[in-house]
């Protein structure tokens, strides 16, 4: 990253961390909490319309449903479906024990699931 | 003082090197250098950066699944000084990890000979795509003719004998 690069500097700050892929994979366990949110008036929309794959909420219905079509949601799902990187796979290539292949899941958006009106499971 | 692996690269991280994350769930991340932190704020997968331990093991680089990568682990158990197992252990650390070099290099040429293969059919099937470049068309031409006239002359006497 250059010096003078202010925005990408601010992006990577710890204060604007979002949240990492495998905190999305433990939401996606318990996801009632997140989906349905007491209205809070500091958070987009008042936290009525979160997207739980992405961990971002939006400002409206349509603004969340525009978001179930776009190709960041759809990239995030299929990185949703590889179990998450962990320390200990990383001590497994540093030498630690063989080599244990990362488990393939199934995800469903959640705009697929609210239709057939199933609970929330990944 | 543990020597830790890096979360992202896999490196060791020797004491006063490198960088400790903690995420706001209380989850600490060790990276060994900034490099290492820097991909890890991107949010880069481990799994795809090429120059990884984890990328490598994932594509089938380096060896993967072997008896000799059993040995090192985190046991959590404390021994009591006995100065014979020490010695012992370490003469065996030395064995062992002899014999894994050993295994992955062998593993690392074994890996290689497939290229090998490939170029050399690459190579042959060039030399016969485009043999015209090396040997003209109408080399030996001259001598394929005069071997022709001969051949019907015989036939001729041939026929005329019977």
């Amino acid at each position: 990253m250059h010096k003078g690069d202010k925005p990408l500097k601010e992006k990577y700050r710890t204060r604007h961390r979002t949240r990492d892929i495998d905190q999305v994979h433990e939401d996606m366990k318990s996801p009632e909490s997140l989906l349905k949110q007491a209205v809070d008036l500091d958070k987009p929309g008042s936290a009525q319309f979160y997207c739980l794959t992405c961990a971002k909420y939006f400002i409206n219905e349509t603004a969340l449903s525009d978001h179930f079509k776009s190709k960041p949601h759809k990239r995030r799902l299929k990185a949703l479906e590889t179990e998450p990187y962990t320390q200990d796979e990383a001590d497994r290539a540093a030498g630690m024990g063989s080599y244990v292949a990362p488990k393939k899941l199934t995800v469903v958006s959640q705009d697929k699931l609210a239709k057939d009106g199933d609970e929330y499971n990944s | 003082m543990r020597v830790e692996k890096c979360f992202f690269c896999s490196s060791p991280i020797y004491p006063g090197h490198g960088i400790h994350f903690v995420r706001n769930d209380s989850k600490i991340f060790r990276f060994c250098r900034s490099k290492c932190h820097k991909a890890f704020q991107k949010k880069r997968n481990p799994r795809k950066a090429r120059w990884t331990k984890a990328f490598r093991k994932a594509a089938g680089k380096e060896l993967t699944v072997d008896p000799s990568l059993e040995f090192e682990k985190r046991r959590n158990e404390p021994v009591k000084y006995n100065k014979e197992l020490w010695q012992t252990t370490i003469k065996a650390m030395k064995r062992i990890e002899e014999i894994k070099v050993r295994r992955q290099n062998f593993f690392i040429a074994n890996r290689l000979k497939k290229g090998k293969e490939l170029r050399k059919a690459a190579d042959l099937r060039e030399v016969k795509d485009n043999i015209h470049l090396i040997k003209s068309p109408a080399a030996g031409l001259k001598q394929r003719r005069q071997l022709v006239e001969v051949i019907q002359e015989q036939d001729v006497q041939a026929m005329e004998s019977n």
